[in-house]
């Protein structure tokens, strides 16, 4: 009887003793001080998810992100996580290691990037379609003061593809056509904003005299990192003229879509993967034509911005001309549309 | 004896073992208890903020926040899992409802499901593809074309912005430079982004050299932080104004750089709806439904505004379906159509708009071959 009974109220002391340790004392004020104080030493805890740490002085948005995403230029992932642009000493900081967002819909709306789409450009502006580059200077001055971000087209293809989250504030740049003058005039000051582009260039036009860049120029600039794709052969409109048999139309349709890709795989060694549409134009014959031949994305000129579920062969293109002022500009840059979806 | 002292021993060893290991690795190693629980605790009121607001998606995100501070509370560790459930069982429900919205070929409502979706889980791949290959339009409505119109003032009509003619004339696959007749009907697509002031907006501001927002001071916005956005204020003083159009102009202006701006979204549907409530007061029901239906949908249940909305909508409906009446009567079949059509817009469903409207088709046609064999 008491060989059981010893151990049975050593149990029952030791169990006493076990909860006591699991229901500490509240800490009073002093001691939560001391809790906060040692938190902030306390570096971070790590999740699948996230990561949540406290900024320390002279933490940046940039340095958390080269820390703990491995890239300072995912600065944008902290800053729009936690609706903050600075970081203050002591902020209790929320790093999403992963896109929390790929498709850009939230409950009040869906996020929208604008695709720019400039021609020509000179000193001096000259009809529609050859911009003074005064303006374009001004334009693309203010998307860097107010922070918006220029992707590549290859990012906003897989924005596209629910492969990629992008900025809140994103839009892509296009030049159309292959003039010399891309290199004069815009080159320079993408270079000096840090901005890509993409350039559609039509082949006929490639090195046919001083207007027109070469194959050289476009070598070197898809070096340089700036996306060059397809505007068709001849600058045609792509779609069947009233006056054309449907095998005159097929086989014109045919060399504007491959004609491309053969002067593209043996000048530049890549295929290309997006076509911008002479004049935008296109119906559902163009468009199924040019996904047949292989491209992935095609580009109209219909002004208004792209989500992420865009048709992938009729994206949507803003073209920006001489004549627009500023606020004309401006209203191009539609990010978001406002929706409740709740 | 011996062996109750030895086992008295063990169970001293152990209960000293294990309240150790419970306390100072805790204290010492990590943080004390205090400090924890003083960082996931506002998580955990945010999460169940959220919840209870239905955001579902952002309660998830706040829950596993929680969790990666302290992955052993265990009202997180239920919270996630609720909430897990919860959009499980949104998601799926918009799915099946999407899908069966677009069996009956109603695109609108069906887009609008697979956009909640993909609110509720910004990855779905399902909804994705849905939007991305199903559904092809928002909203279009039908304009009838009047003397004197030209696409560049119906673009202005229906977006306030005279460049977005392009994507009525490539919606309505027109040819270039296009001349258009009055009584054609044009396809207006609504435009993601931009304002859609729908079918009878009032006519555009004219008096640009009046307006206190004239484009002679058109400086880049103001940064963005700033707390009394000047931009904001000039709405605001063009509201107490009553210059609706005015104040909706600044407000728009100032989304377009802040669209999550909470004070913007706010003075917007402020505006819209004295717009919509002063227009409907002065019997201007075509600006009352274009100011009412513009804030329904940025918030389906404001105040009472779905109920306004329908108010100007039945005056509309009646307007034009009379109107229509007395251009038949007077013989003007083509007018009498337009009128109708009209109410069609405003109501799909409108039998008696529907019936007369093929009447007076089958009246012209008479008329038209009548005239042929003369």
């Amino acid at each position: 009887m008491r060989n059981l009974s010893v151990p049975l109220i050593l149990a029952g002391w030791a169990s006493l003793l076990l909860h006591g340790c699991a229901s500490v004392q509240p800490p009073s004020s002093m001691e939560q001080e001391k809790a906060a104080v040692a938190a902030q030493r306390q570096e971070t805890f790590e999740s699948e998810d996230f990561i949540v740490a406290i900024a320390k002085a002279g933490d940046t948005t940039q340095s958390l992100a080269a820390k703990f995403l491995g890239d300072a230029d995912k600065s944008w992932m902290i800053e729009e996580y936690n609706e903050v642009s600075a970081l203050s000493p002591g902020q209790q900081v929320i790093i999403p290691k992963r896109f929390w967002n790929l498709s850009g819909v939230d409950p009040s709306g869906y996020q929208l990037v604008p695709i720019l789409c400039y021609h020509n450009l000179a000193p001096q502006s000259k009809g529609r379609l050859v911009l003074g580059v005064k303006s374009f200077e001004e334009q693309m001055h203010y998307l860097k003061s107010q922070g918006y971000r220029v992707v590549s087209l290859k990012e906003f293809l897989e924005f596209t593809s629910l492969k990629k989250q992008l900025p809140r504030k994103s839009l892509v740049l296009t030049f159309d056509d292959g003039y010399r003058a891309f290199i004069q005039y815009a080159y320079p000051i993408l270079k000096e904003l840090g901005f890509t582009a993409t350039l559609f260039v039509y082949t006929d036009y490639i090195g046919a005299g001083v207007t027109a860049l070469s194959w050289a120029d476009l070598k070197k600039l898809a070096a340089e990192g700036f996306d060059i794709e397809a505007h068709s052969k001849s600058h045609g409109n792509m779609r069947r003229a009233a006056t054309e048999s449907a095998d005159e139309y097929a086989k014109r349709l045919a060399a504007e879509l491959n004609v491309p890709k053969d002067l593209f795989s043996k000048n530049l060694g890549y295929l290309p993967q997006s076509l911008a549409y002479p004049y935008g134009s296109q119906d559902d014959v163009v468009v199924q034509r040019t996904k047949e031949r292989g491209y992935a994305a095609a580009f109209t000129v219909r002004r208004q911005g792209n989500p992420s579920f865009v048709e992938p062969l009729r994206i949507h293109r803003s073209q920006i001309y001489s004549e627009m002022s500023l606020d004309d500009f401006i209203k191009n840059l539609n990010f978001y549309n406002m929706e409740s979806l709740k | 004896m011996r062996r109750a002292i030895r086992t008295l021993v063990w169970a001293l060893y152990l209960a000293f073992f294990l309240s150790a290991c419970a306390t100072t690795t805790k204290l010492d190693q990590t943080m004390p208890p205090g400090a924890v629980e003083s960082l996931v605790a506002p998580h955990r009121t945010k999460a169940t903020q959220l919840e209870a607001q239905g955001d579902l998606r952002l309660a998830l995100n706040e829950w596993k926040i929680a969790l990666t501070i302290d992955p052993k509370d265990s009202v997180s560790a239920q919270g996630k899992e609720r909430v897990e459930k919860n959009i499980n069982q949104a998601v799926t429900d918009a799915m099946s409802r999407g899908r069966e919205a677009l069996k009956r070929g109603v695109q609108s409502e069906a887009r609008r499901y697979f956009l909640r979706a993909l609110a509720l889980d910004p990855a779905n791949k399902a909804a994705f593809d849905a939007l991305q290959d199903d559904i092809k339009e928002i909203r279009v409505l039908n304009h009838t074309v009047r003397k004197g119109e030209t696409l560049a003032s119906i673009a202005e009509l229906y977006y306030r912005d005279r460049s977005r003619l392009e994507v009525i004339w490539e919606t309505n696959q027109l040819p270039p430079n296009p001349k258009l007749e009055p009584g054609t009907v044009l396809k207006i697509p609504e435009i993601p982004g931009v304002p859609f002031s729908g079918p009878a907006a009032p006519p555009p501001p004219r008096p640009k050299t009046e307006s206190p927002t004239s484009p002679a001071k058109t400086e880049p916005p103001e940064e963005v932080e700033l707390e009394t956005n000047p931009m904001l204020s000039e709405a605001r003083e063009a509201l107490e104004r009553k210059e609706f159009t005015v104040a909706l102009a600044g407000v728009d202006r100032y989304l377009v750089q802040n669209p999550r701006s909470a004070e913007g979204v706010e003075l917007k549907r402020t505006v819209l709806y004295q717009q919509g409530k002063t227009a409907l007061d002065q019997k201007k029901y075509a600006e009352s439904y274009a100011a009412l239906n513009q804030l329904a949908k940025l918030s389906p249940n404001y105040q009472d505004s779905s109920s306004l909305l329908g108010r100007a909508r039945n005056f509309l409906v009646q307007d034009h379906y009379s109107q229509g009446i007395r251009l038949y009567r007077e013989e003007k079949l083509d007018g009498a159509i337009a009128e109708w059509r009209i109410v069609l817009q405003y109501d799909p469903n409108h039998a008696a708009a529907k019936k007369n409207i093929e009447q007076a088709e089958r009246l012209l046609q008479g008329l038209q071959e009548r005239q042929q064999k003369k």
